[in-house]
């Protein structure tokens, strides 16, 4: 047994090393590929984190005091239940333990942070959609909240949150599909890689089926070789995936000149799913073109 | 140890290349196929070890009915099958004991086995003083020695060789053939397709002769005509 890995795996070295220029090129392809598909859904997450509360219509967050009175609280829910059907479409209330949920779930990679908190000093909220979604008629209906007992502050989705979510949408949705054509490249590109291969050792594997080696002991170097092709094209694009996170979203959402942006960040598990789902599509395209070029070209 | 029953072979309708074989070939049996170049030679040898499958008929290797063979199965009945050509198939890459230790290689043979069996392969066929030479340091015998070796190295039941001495000059063809003799006395049936006249006139044994894919002629200790 130890014999037959140690054998197949000299001859995926082989292939490789005879292969050198194309299989790096291949590697560069799938690197390429899903640096980008990487980095689109990395900036959709960042946008979601950003906007959040601003989802479904919602255009602007009254925001009560931590430690506003039971009856201020409910002055504000009966006005609102009141003015629903008219001036308010409908309206959602996030309270104490919600809001603190919501924040240590965003902010789980900050410790020091979040030793500081606790769900008392969390303010809770009521999250608005009004019926007329003019800006000067949202910013009137706002202001009636804003000197109302209890109430801490009033905030606005303003025009900059609305044209960020559209344009980071179309940024983060045309560079998810030029990431998915690059794939679909990079499938191609495995395939040819591996049919050059199968060529290039035409005499051997005519002597491999002459002497009765098994249809999948020809075929595994192949195989092998392009999943090398796959895995490390996707730990490439890793590093990749690492800049964009530090030096791009987080840098972006420090900039003083764009408060708005303040939590323009992707969090540590949410960069570990889009990490791994980056090597699982690795390994897809690199199985996929795999077995197509050994079916295709490798007849044994 | 090889029969067909009523086999023909045709690769397109207006051309047969072996049309209603039958044959029996007994275990230990040296059997030269004669006949013209399109004869059917190659085919009748290439039905043998299931690189081609047969139209019509039925072939048996070992008592094993090969034409419905699975094709994961074919590998295995493979290893029982050696085969030698005409343009001895070597890996230029490889030296004389890679090349024959590759057959072993690949069929996931161990390799303290593959130690100890490449080398007495090699004494077997005169070329241990060789053994890390390339093939194209050799000659066209020693390149066939090898080929040889290569594929009796395995120890099949039956070695088909297709024109092994066809590139060969006469006193080289000679000592590929007492090989080859030396190696069916250890009980391995050969079938061997020649056009070598010398050779099947000296070694007086079965020959059996195709014109336009019949068998025209099967005859014990025959000579070429």
């Amino acid at each position: 047994m130890i014999g037959k890995i140690r054998f197949l795996l000299a001859e995926t070295g082989q292939n490789i090393w005879r292969n050198l220029a194309l299989t790096l090129a291949s590697i560069i392809v799938v690197g390429a590929s899903l640096s980008l598909f990487g980095s689109s859904r990395l900036v959709a997450d960042a946008v979601d984190n950003a906007t959040q509360r601003w989802e479904g219509g919602i255009e602007f967050v009254v925001f009560m005091k931590a430690d506003a009175e039971p009856s201020q609280d409910e002055a504000i829910q009966t006005l609102l239940t009141e003015s629903e059907g008219k001036e308010i479409d409908s309206w959602e209330y996030v309270d104490k333990a919600q809001t603190f949920e919501e924040f240590t779930e965003f902010f789980a990679d900050d410790a020091e942070l979040l030793a500081t908190i606790s769900v008392d000093t969390m303010p809770p909220s009521y999250r608005i959609r009004p019926t007329d979604t003019d800006a000067g008629a949202v910013a009137a209906l706002g202001q009636t909240f804003e000197s109302r007992p209890g109430v801490r502050t009033v905030v606005f989705a303003s025009e900059v949150i609305r044209e960020i979510q559209t344009n980071a949408d179309k940024i983060s949705r045309s560079t998810l599909w030029a990431g998915v054509a690059l794939i679909l490249a990079a499938v191609i590109m495995i395939l040819t890689t591996l049919s050059i291969a199968i060529a290039s050792r035409r005499n051997e594997i005519e002597i491999m089926k002459l002497v009765g080696a098994s249809n999948w002991f020809i075929r595994i170097p192949f195989m092998i070789e392009g999943l090398v092709q796959g895995v490390i094209g996707a730990l490439i694009a890793l590093p990749g995936l690492a800049f964009v996170r530090t030096y791009l979203i987080e840098d972006f959402s420090k900039s003083d000149n764009l408060r708005l942006l303040e939590g323009f960040r992707v969090t540590d598990s949410e960069f570990l799913v889009i990490s791994l789902t980056v090597i699982a599509i690795g390994t897809a395209v690199a199985t996929i073109g795999s077995i197509f070029a050994v079916s295709r070209y490798l007849d044994v | 140890m090889i029969r067909l029953e009523n086999v023909s072979k045709e690769y397109s309708p207006d051309s047969p290349a072996l049309i209603n074989a039958n044959v029996d070939i007994e275990k230990g049996e040296f059997v030269f196929l004669v006949g013209q170049s399109g004869s059917g030679k190659s085919t009748f040898i290439r039905l043998l070890n299931r690189e081609e499958k047969p139209t019509e008929g039925k072939v048996y290797v070992a008592g094993k009915d090969i034409v419905g063979l699975s094709s994961w199965k074919v590998p295995f009945l493979r290893r029982n099958i050696g085969c030698i050509f005409q343009d001895y198939r070597l890996l230029p890459k490889r030296t004389v004991s890679e090349n024959v230790a590759f057959a072993l290689e690949v069929i996931g043979r161990p390799r303290h086995v593959i130690e100890q069996q490449v080398p007495a392969i090699l004494d077997l066929v005169g070329l241990s003083e060789k053994s890390h030479r390339m093939p194209d340091e050799l000659s066209g015998g020693e390149q066939q020695r090898v080929s040889i070796a290569r594929a009796f190295v395995n120890r099949p039941l039956i070695l088909l060789a297709d024109e092994p001495t066809g590139n060969l000059d006469p006193s080289t063809a000679v000592g590929i053939m007492r090989l080859l003799d030396r190696i069916n006395r250890t009980g391995t049936t050969v079938v061997m397709a020649t056009h070598d006249r010398g050779i099947v006139d000296t070694m007086r044994r079965r020959v059996i002769e195709l014109a336009d894919g019949k068998i025209i002629r099967d005859q014990k200790g025959g000579e070429y005509r």
